[in-house]
């Protein structure tokens, strides 16, 4: 049986060889096609690769949804500066675990796509920066790399191509925020990973003060198969705002949780119904957060017809984010839970902005006051405008991150905290 | 509680249900030994900087690690930029970043020691102070927690005998409440040292504990 | 405008519904400063980069998605911007409310009081009532050493101390420790800015009560302090500053911003230097006679008695100014020396360090070898440099002298009770009594720096304005109204009744200062080397 879980309804792009240890080397990754994107993109040539890149639609996977090839274009031309590449494998969104599963099973995947996009914006340096905590995947990563070099498709003269392309694994120590762009900018300089101010974005100063870019690993190992069959090729999935295949990161009260990956727009009940298996134990569907923590709640009703597309999702009232979808039970108890993600942003906030460092703090305060069921109906009020003054007035979203599931979760599941409130009734609790 | 019917065999072994080993999920035999000087200098700054043996006396950095601390240093345009991998070298070595270790640290890259402090205190990895032979790091964030992540974060309080970040009389563990640890599908995720073990139940929890004892 | 032509180094945009227009690359918190309207900010500070994260400069430009941080967004053509739009002002009371969330408005007790612009902003815009239910964060107090007291509860982490450090001074010797709101700013353990040479401006870019002069420490209410422009006297820098003082004691010195000499900054040995300026035990009235001799006088009558001493003099005179001294008072000394026979000597003594020191972030302020405001007024003024780097030495002939001896303003800390005991005039015009002034024929009370006008010329050339924060003791009046009138009644011309007057006559009289009108000097001053093209 093949690695936690599959199922027969899943299109397997970028995560075929999940669970074949056999594919971690260069053969294994040849095997089924590896770095014929990176010698396809070699012969077309740069402008040709993020016309490609443009023309699949790909937006990026670690969070924004930001048009891949848009974003590629923007790098200087004919800029004699070093340019830079930076692989955002932080990945460090509560319910996010695909970067993890790509890199371990796939490292050669990744290492093909930081060539390409590396090739494509004309850098001759990536750094891959890797959440510190990822020991394991790290090493499998390292191996991978190594061979790489010694197989001559990364370093100097990349398959006989003339091209120098290096990379090198960064390993970080501990922060949500470095996976925030500019933030992953600051720490890979050796600074407090505090998000920086833009304008100027990281296409003109990025890392060490030179024009860079910046993919999720998702994203860039997306690339590594679209420079291999065109951006038409990729098209042929997903809807025409989100083309493509995705990973989603199912968590929570399903049977079947793990990553599975679907062309965008799969609808939301089939995946947590028939691909997952059902909710565990038959219990009833209570909410969903569908793209990792620093998205809006979704109620059970909200998911009925949403389908998981950028679009989809944003029509049904939250965010697509990096399709790290939450499920949660008739048993969970929303006001904990909403406490224990004001508690992440607020352990996880870099401190410089006043908004952020104060609002996620109080927050997390009255949450916990609430919990302990000291709570008062005002508390709510107070929440919400909290919330409201950590929206847009901060550097990077880390702030708006918790204003979001603190505002939908006061909306949708005001009773759960009413009960508590007014009658010390906790959801859930056993 | 729920029973947790699927078994990921990330931390203990086969359960049965799939045809993967331990060693194939971890990739161990894949990565083979780690090597001291660092390897490529493309891969000299990943490293397993929790191993179990430490001493907080040792030199920064001699023989293999003055190599490996040169590979890294020769892959960024500046020397700032090879904090991070210097303290994760440090901690490797000494198993925390005292005072003293920022200094050096501080000192070999022609930074400020304030500066340095400064760094290192922003990055939750770097034990300020030392932890036992096994840090053990639950992760308690939203989708372990729905499953029960704070049953096993207590278990494993209760059965090491610690408070929250206090270390065992015997000095084998110290058990801390972790962020996403990016394991989400396989609830609890617990970080022993460089070691992810996955699907971790409260009940796991002597189990896991003697097996790490049996390592060390 | 011509599609190829060069853009327009300006820029037009309205800001709360004015007009205004304003250098290109301006951001929006000066351009509306330039019409009157401040915005408040916290962490943008002129003399520091700006990283745009206390978030209370927010204001609404039509057509952003977002408000906009004024202190980094750069003013455009055609831009409509409102500092005080409803949603500008709900942001700020805001952001007020969480600064307020932790912070111990220990406002009583706390030496920011007065000048503080959380106290400022709030007062202004804040909340009538704060919603905080939750117990405050307590991080206490901390020693950083040197003068620095560091206050962590009233932090509100604008970094500005941190990029002080970082960027101007150079010398990172603090942090931001841990992060979010656990964060605190730090030294590194127990070593602190002990012995670093400009830290002492933290404490005035703080702005809120956070970072504390343990010098200045409850000493002083900021509503009781009056404030005077004045120079710095410690080095030749001539570094612009205020005099805090109250109950006629200088209370503390604080930089005054002069971008062509010190920007917003001065150097603590400047700033700690100030006690003397209030030492008791000063001269207070003119007094007559040598040795046992001596007693007090009114002022009328030692001038007259003085005057026809001087009348009938030798002929042959040495004069000893001082460094310390103004322009007016010496050039008055000069005058008073030449009309009454030949001077032999013209000198000054000075103390000069080893080394300078510059501020490396902003360079054009070194703190100077010459330790002593007006070295280069004096030079231009005909007086030579005597003695050695200590200040000492170098008076052997004068000590000696047999003819007229005029000292102003040089202690005579080195010579003994022979000095000028075989003059044939001995007049001595000090702040302090000096045990070698005992042969002074006359002993003549003159006020410092700091309780007169007068003018200094710096090392670099620039001639700066101070005026007096101080009243005298006693009688003592500035050197140049006493030489002044002297000088004029030997040379038959007016009495100066103002150091601008003395200027007058001094930039007649001497090429240096040709062209330049006392007014003209205001008080950032002005390089000779400009008014003489
Ligand atoms: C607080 C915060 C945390 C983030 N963490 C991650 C992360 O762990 N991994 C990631 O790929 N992107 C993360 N992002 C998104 C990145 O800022 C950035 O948008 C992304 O790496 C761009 O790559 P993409 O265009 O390929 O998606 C985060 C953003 C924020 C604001
Ligand atoms: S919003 Fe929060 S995390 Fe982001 S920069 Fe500001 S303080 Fe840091
Ligand atoms: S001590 Fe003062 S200057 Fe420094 S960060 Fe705090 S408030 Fe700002
Ligand atoms: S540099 Fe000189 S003038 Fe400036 S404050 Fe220091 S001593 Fe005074
Ligand atoms: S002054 Fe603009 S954000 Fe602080």
């Amino acid at each position: 049986m093949a690695y936690p879980y599959r199922h027969e309804k899943e299109t397997l792009v970028l995560s075929e060889c999940f669970g074949d240890p056999s594919a971690r080397t260069v053969a294994g990754w040849k095997r089924v096609g590896g770095y014929q994107g990176i010698a396809r993109a070699l012969e077309i040539g740069r402008e040709a690769t993020i016309e490609d890149v443009k023309a699949s639609g790909l937006r990026g996977r670690g969070g924004a949804g930001f048009p891949t090839g848009l974003k590629w274009s923007f790098m200087p031309k004919n800029s004699s500066r070093p340019h830079y590449l930076l692989c955002n494998a932080d990945e460090s969104e509560p319910g996010t675990f695909k970067d993890r599963e790509i890199m371990r099973w796939t490292p050669h995947q990744l290492i093909e796509g930081c060539l390409v996009g590396s090739y494509a914006i004309g850098a001759s340096h990536c750094y891959i920066y890797l959440r510190g905590e990822f020991f394991e995947t790290t090493q499998v990563m390292a191996r991978a790399l190594e061979e790489a070099y010694a197989e001559g498709l990364v370093g100097k003269d990349i398959l006989g191509s003339g091209v120098d392309i290096d990379i090198t694994l960064h390993v970080g120590a501990g922060a949500y925020i470095c996976g925030e762009e500019t933030g992953l900018m600051n720490s890979l300089e050796g600074r407090r990973g505090e998000p920086r101010i833009k304008p100027p974005f990281p296409a003109a100063v990025g890392a060490f003060g030179m024009p860079s870019t910046i993919n999720n690993v998702e994203t860039l190992c997306a690339t590594a198969h679209i420079a291999r069959h065109g951006g038409e090729w990729y098209r042929q999935w997903g809807t025409d705002k989100s083309p493509g295949t995705k990973l989603f990161c199912v968590s929570g009260h399903v049977n079947k949780p793990g990553n599975y990956e679907f062309p965008l727009g799969f609808p939301m009940m089939e995946l947590i119904d028939d691909v997952c298996g059902g909710m565990r134990d038959g219990r009833a569907l209570k909410a969903v957060i569908p793209g990792g923590s620093s998205v809006p709640i979704m109620s059970a009703d909200d998911c009925r017809a949403c389908s998981l597309c950028y679009e989809g999702v944003e029509a049904a009232g939250s965010m697509l984010g990096c399709a790290s979808v939450i499920v949660m039970d008739e048993t969970t108890d929303i006001v904990k839970q909403v406490r224990r993600m004001a508690h992440f942003y607020a352990h996880e906030s870099c401190g410089q902005c006043t908004p952020c460092r104060e609002g996620t703090t109080w927050a997390t305060r009255i949450l916990q006051r609430i919990e302990d069921g000291r709570g008062t109906e005002d508390d709510l009020d107070t929440l919400v405008q909290i919330s409201e003054q950590m929206t847009g007035t901060t550097i990077c979203v880390l702030s708006d991150s918790l204003a979001m599931p603190i505002i939908s979760s006061i909306e949708k599941f005001r009773e759960d905290y009413l009960a508590l409130i007014r009658r010390g009734e906790r959801v859930g609790a056993a | 509680m729920s029973e947790i019917q699927f078994r990921n065999p990330g931390w203990a072994g086969n359960t049965g249900e799939f045809d993967l080993t331990e060693a194939d999920v971890r990739g161990t035999d894949y990565v083979g030994e780690t090597q001291l000087d660092g390897g490529h200098p493309s891969v000299s700054a990943s490293l397993p900087y929790m191993l179990v043996e430490k001493n907080p006396e040792a030199p920064l950095f001699e023989g293999p690690y003055q190599e490996r601390f040169e590979k890294i240093r020769s892959r960024y345009p500046t020397a700032r930029a090879a904090l991070l991998p210097a303290l994760n070298l440090a901690q490797e070595l000494r198993g925390h970043i005292s005072p003293a270790t920022m200094d050096e640290v501080a000192e070999l890259l022609g930074l400020s020691n304030a500066y340095v402090r400064g760094v290192a205190t922003f990055y939750t990895m770097y034990n300020k102070r030392p932890v036992g032979r096994f840090l053990i790091q639950v992760c308690t964030n939203i989708s372990c927690n729905i499953c029960g992540a704070d049953e096993v974060l207590a278990a494993f309080l209760e059965h090491t005998g610690t408070e929250p970040g206090e270390t065992s009389s015997d000095g084998n563990f110290t058990v801390v409440e972790a962020e996403c640890l990016a394991a989400c599908g396989f609830p609890t995720c617990v970080q022993i040292n460089s070691r992810y073990f996955e699907d971790v139940s409260a009940a796991d929890v002597p189990a896991v504990l003697e097996r790490l004892k049996s390592e060390s | 405008m011509p599609d190829n032509g060069p853009r327009a180094d300006t820029v037009t945009l309205t800001i709360d519904g004015r007009e205004v227009t304003v250098p290109r690359g301006t951001s929006l918190l000066h351009a509306a400063e330039t019409q009157g309207t401040t915005v408040p900010h916290y962490c943008y500070h002129p003399g520091l980069s700006a990283p745009a994260q206390c978030r209370i400069c927010l204001v609404e430009v039509e057509g952003a998605p977002k408000l906009q941080p004024s202190c980094v967004t750069m003013a455009e053509d055609g831009q409509v911007v409102h500092t005080d739009s409803p949603a500008a002002r709900r942001m700020r009371q805001g952001v007020l409310e969480f600064y307020l969330v932790n912070h111990p408005l220990d406002c009583p007790i706390c030496d920011m009081s007065g000048e503080c612009k959380l106290q400022d902003y709030v007062f202004d815009e804040g909340r009538e009532h704060g919603r905080g239910r939750e117990p405050k964060r307590v991080f206490g107090r901390d020693d950083f050493g040197g003068d620095v007291l560091y206050y962590g509860d009233r932090c509100v982490m604008c970094t500005r101390c941190v990029r002080f450090m970082d960027e101007v001074a150079r010398d990172s010797r603090l942090t931001v420790v841990e992060r979010g709101s656990r964060a605190v700013i730090d030294t590194f353990f127990d070593s602190g800015l002990e012995g670093a040479s400009f830290a002492g401006n933290v404490v005035d870019i703080c702005p809120v009560g956070a970072l504390v002069s343990k010098d200045f420490l409850h000493k002083a209410r900021a509503w009781d302090l009056d404030h005077t422009p004045s120079v710095c006297t410690s080095c030749s820098q001539g570094c612009n500053i205020e005099l805090h003082t109250r109950d006629n004691l200088v209370q503390r010195l604080m930089p005054r911003e002069n971008q062509e000499v010190n920007g917003h900054w001065m150097c603590d040995y400047g700033r700690a230097n100030y006690e003397w300026m209030n030492r008791p035990g000063r001269l207070e009235a003119p007094m007559a006679g040598r040795g046992g001799e001596r007693r007090a006088v009114d002022w009328k009558t030692a001038l007259e008695h003085l005057f026809v001493r001087l009348q009938g003099g030798t002929g042959d005179v040495m004069v000893v100014g001082s460094a310390e001294a103004s322009n007016e008072g010496l050039a008055a000394l000069g005058w008073v020396g030449e009309a009454v026979g030949t001077v032999s000597a013209r000198v000054f003594r000075s103390p000069r360090a080893d080394d300078e020191e510059p501020l490396p972030g902003y360079p054009l302020l070194v703190r100077r070898r010459d330790l002593a405001p007006n070295v280069d007024g004096a030079g231009l003024l005909g007086f030579e440099r005597a003695g050695d780097d200590t200040g000492a030495g170098g008076l052997e002939a004068v000590a000696g002298h047999d003819g007229i001896v005029l000292v102003l303003g040089d202690g005579l800390a080195d010579q003994d009770v022979r000095f000028g005991a075989s003059a044939g005039l001995f007049v001595y015009l000090g702040s302090f009594d000096s045990p070698a002034a005992r042969n002074a024929d006359y002993v003549l009370p003159v006020t410092t720096f700091a309780e007169e006008e007068g003018s200094f010329v710096n090392a670099q050339g620039r001639v700066q304005r101070f005026w007096p924060g101080l009243r005298p003791p006693g009688s003592a009046r500035p050197a140049w109204l006493v030489l002044g009138a002297l000088a004029a009644a030997l040379q038959g011309g007016r009495t100066p009744a103002s150091a601008a007057e003395v200027f007058a006559g001094l930039e007649a009289g001497c090429a240096a200062f040709a062209g330049l009108s006392y007014d003209a000097i205001g008080e950032s001053g002005v390089r000779l080397e400009a008014v003489h093209g």
